[in-house]
């Protein structure tokens, strides 16, 4: 029994809590209330979690807990996506506010850190809603208050009382939530918090657990975990080496030395705090990596080894039976596949000068007033939005959640004073104004302003709307106004059976998704279609608008376009090329 | 008190017949239509230009010839003192900067040719001014100062009905060439003094009604100080679709209670840049002597 921890055990907590939530993640997902095929609470919140799991792993284990509160924080606030996901990083960031102050938290101290979780996220979501993950977070807060409060010093029985009512809370979130209760589930944001405590209580009861985090959790793109081949290996040295700062970095020196990793590599980690600043690099080049660090400070416990070298070895040994021919073959076929990288040519010193560009402006833009980042999946949408004068658009929206970080990216590319961020997507807007706030905590002299549009339609609108010759504020004000003019549908298919809104659903089904519920489902996509404009569309709808995806034919597209010109005479029909996964129309009344 | 003539052309949406009326003169501008030069208001009428139009016929405009332009004046200072010539905007044509080089020349004195920027609906009122100025008394030169004392205080929104006209002809700036989109939009212009210009888009019509019915007010409330309808003319126009202009001046009418909307038929040099179906709304301060 003991009554305190420490930095050490406070780490490897949390890197248990992230290690459980990452275990369970597809099973959160399926508890999305809306059958929709891109339910990602639990992508979203393990995203999160793994982008500060991945700073945390790199801490040694002897860290001070301000270092490691500082750590866990900023990386999930970087790494934040999805409503949960930004939901989730600020119960960490009032949480570490909590402890950091502290190097042995007892119970006190642990239940203060809860209630300021608690308080700092309800203060980000704009209308807190009940029978969600800030209920049950609120509930085990105030769990750990009460126990605090009866004299509780065995910490093992503290974290297990705790996690136990979280666990009961969350059972309850059916009955908070009438749609929770419909589809019979348990809210997926509660769940995954529940996880993360439940993963910290584990190793605390000095259960066997693997704690370490797989770092390919925490970037977009889910890594196989196959066996590596010489073929995978597209930057030969891994570089690490610590950088003893001469100053703090601030926010943008951190992200443009990130980004500048990123132009030269892979498999990044950097962590940095006020003193020393860790950095981890596979890259072709890695004295692009340290000349660049040079300008921070000095370096030390620099480590660079040949990967594909050792790579070779460790053939040489597993295939005991092959030839070295085959080997070399082996080897040498893959090495001229790769594109090698060499490191005459030119010396970018800048961030983006290398790998990156072609996503990127060829040359630079004159700079505006005011500029626009929109989040979208598809590559008519995006061509559509770039045609409506958006500056940059990152692909993505449906299926895969932006992180905060990324939209601070996205936002840094465009060469204005003021961006307007356009999150088309309800489960982005808080990751967005996160960006927002972020920015502005750092002073920086570029202002992000987020329009809150929920549906691509929205997002249309409101670019159209936008009018270079008003000011920043006016055309806020113009946008935030006509987005509510304009009224959405999408059809997508369940991937469950399901009820919502008394309407049962069998897997498979196409639904019919409004802005405030289902529209209609059948088993014909276009009489879902049809279905939702029944209810969206009325006597002053001017213009409707089609949206196909990447899975409807033009001639389809343009079929279901006839049908409801014939079905609204007096209205103009305009049926576009969308290219999203996933949502085979994306329709709009206005 | 000298006699004063005041000449203008049909950019101001006055034709001839109606400018004998207001006791002023009225030049009509000379149109190009495959080949075939023609006379606004004398023998082309808004009908005919529209159905040529839409038949996708060659139209261009010309300003009226520079030996034309002279012999009226020859012709008009032999029966008063000194004339007033209010031409088409200088941002839009270069009849203006003629006709200033040829009165420098010979007619110091006599010819006062007004630089105030104004088309269509804001150039006729810019002509009535001139008319009644000239009734209280006031001399060419005076008139012409008036004018062109307020030349920055007018402001016209135009929505097009379309973007084909705007793509095929070459008077616009960069800024509205870059409206030309995947979707289907309205794009709503503006002319503020000098320029044909880009100003906002919209995807329905409504929405672009109410785009410039917004910037109207706030024009009229930041730049022209306030909605006293003693201060500012309000006025409206619109290319080829009457019934569709009678229903915007009616919605007009209600956001702005206490005006009267005067609605002309836009003048065809605008219109053959935009089409038909364009709606505008207009406004210009009112001269107080």
């Amino acid at each position: 029994m003991s009554n305190t921890i420490n930095a050490a055990m406070v780490r490897k907590m949390f890197l248990a809590g992230a290690s459980n939530l990452n275990a369970k993640k597809e099973w959160i997902n399926e508890l999305n209330v809306f059958p929709v095929p891109d339910g990602d609470t639990g992508t979203n919140m393990t995203m999160t979690i793994m982008s500060a799991a991945k700073d945390v792993q790199a801490l040694s284990e002897d860290v001070d807990m301000a270092t490691l509160s500082k750590n866990i924080y900023s990386g999930a606030m970087r790494g934040a996506r999805g409503n949960s996901g930004v939901i989730l990083s600020q119960l960490l960031r009032g949480f570490t506010k909590g402890i950091r102050d502290y190097e042995e938290l007892d119970a006190a101290i642990i239940a203060d850190a809860f209630e300021k979780a608690v308080e700092t996220a309800y203060k980000a979501v704009m209308k807190p809603k009940e029978g969600t993950i800030l209920t049950v977070a609120k509930g085990a807060s105030e769990r750990a208050t009460e126990l605090s409060k009866e004299g509780a010093d065995d910490l093992g029985v503290f974290f297990e009382e705790v996690v136990k009512y979280a666990d009961e809370v969350l059972a309850k979130t059916p009955d908070m939530l009438p749609v929770l209760k419909q589809a019979g589930v348990v809210d997926s944001g509660g769940q995954g918090l529940v996880q993360v405590l439940k993963g910290a209580l584990d190793i605390y009861q000095g259960k066997e657990i693997d704690y370490t985090v797989d770092a390919a959790a925490a970037t977009p793109v889910a890594k196989k975990s196959v066996e590596l081949s010489e073929e995978d290996i597209k930057f030969g040295y891994c570089t690490e080496f610590i950088v003893l700062l001469t100053k703090p970095l601030n926010v943008k020196q951190e992200m443009d030395f990130k980004a500048f990793l990123e132009s030269i590599g892979d498999s990044i980690v950097m962590v940095a705090d006020d003193e020393i600043c860790k950095v981890h690099v596979h890259s072709n080049d890695p004295g692009l990596a340290i000349q660049r660090a040079l300008m921070y400070g000095q370096l030390s416990n620099m480590k660079i080894d040949n990967m594909r070298m050792e790579h070779r070895e460790k053939l040489f040994h597993e295939l005991e039976s092959g030839s070295y021919a085959e080997i070399d073959t082996e080897i040498n076929g893959a090495a001229e596949s790769t594109p090698t990288y060499n490191p005459g040519d030119d010396i970018p010193l800048k961030a983006g000068a290398t790998a990156k560009a072609a996503n990127e402006p060829e040359v630079p833009v004159e700079h505006k007033d005011m500029g626009f980042v929109a989040v979208c999946a598809g590559s008519g949408l995006a061509d559509i939005f770039r045609g409506l004068g958006v500056d940059y658009v990152i692909e993505g929206g449906q299926t895969m959640n932006p992180s905060t970080e990324d939209i601070l990216d996205a936002v840094a590319k465009v060469n204005a004073d003021t961006v307007f961020v356009l999150p088309n997507n309800k489960n982005i807007i808080l990751a967005a104004n996160q960006a927002q706030i972020m920015l502005e905590d750092n002073n920086d002299p570029k202002k992000i302003v987020v329009i809150p549009t929920k549906t691509i339609p929205q997002g249309i609108t409101a670019a159209i709307n936008f009018i270079p010759d008003m000011s920043a504020s006016d055309n806020e004000e113009t946008m935030k106004e006509a987005i509510g003019t304009v009224k959405t549908g999408e059809v997508t298919y369940a991937v469950r059976d399901t009820m919502i809104d008394d309407v049962t659903i069998k897997q498979g089904d196409y639904m019919g998704i409004g802005d405030s519920g289902i529209l209609g489902v059948g088993n014909d996509i276009d009489d879902v279609a049809v279905m939702m404009f029944d209810k969206i569309a009325d006597s002053s709808t001017e213009l409707i608008s089609l949206y196909y995806g990447s899975d409807i034919k033009e001639e389809e597209a343009a079929a279901l376009g006839k049908r409801i010109e014939e079905k609204f005479p007096k209205c103009d029909v305009e049926v576009q090329y969308g290219g999203q996964p996933i949502y085979y129309y994306i329709v709009s009344a206005e | 008190m000298s006699k004063v003539a005041i000449i203008t052309d049909t950019n101001s949406g006055i034709m001839p017949e109606v400018g004998e009326k207001l006791g002023i003169i009225v030049i009509p501008t000379p149109f190009m239509i495959d080949g075939v030069e023609y006379l606004e208001g004398i023998n082309l009428s808004q009908e005919d230009f529209f159905k040529k139009l839409a038949e996708g016929a060659d139209v261009s405009t010309s300003q009226p010839s520079p030996g034309s332009t002279l012999e009226l004046w020859d012709r008009v200072l032999e029966e008063y003192d000194e004339l007033v010539y209010i031409p088409l905007s200088s941002g839009l044509s270069s009849s203006c900067q003629t006709a200033t080089m040829l009165a420098a020349d010979d007619y110091e004195g006599k010819v006062f040719v007004v630089n105030n920027q104004r088309i269509s609906v804001t150039m006729r009122q810019s002509v009535l001014d001139a008319v009644e100025m000239r009734d209280k008394g006031l001399t060419a030169k005076e008139i012409k100062e008036q004018l062109e004392a307020v030349k920055f205080e007018s402001s016209i929104y135009i929505m097009l009905d379309t973007l084909y006209y705007l793509k095929k002809g070459g008077r616009i700036t960069p800024a509205a060439a870059a409206l030309g989109t995947l979707l289907k939009l309205k794009p709503v212009l503006q002319i503020q003094g000098e320029k044909l210009d880009a100003f906002a888009k919209a995807r329905t019509a409504n929405q672009g009604k109410n785009i410039m019915i917004n910037a109207m007010m706030n024009d009229i409330e930041n730049r022209f100080g306030g909605f006293d309808a003693r201060d500012v003319h309000l006025s409206g126009s619109y290319s080829y679709d009457l019934d569709k202009a009678l229903e915007f001046k009616k919605e007009v009418e209600e956001a702005f209670p206490g005006y009267d909307m005067h609605m002309d038929p836009l003048s065809l040099v605008v219109s053959c840049h935009i089409g038909p179906g364009a709606l505008a709304i207009a406004c210009s301060r009112k001269i107080h002597l």
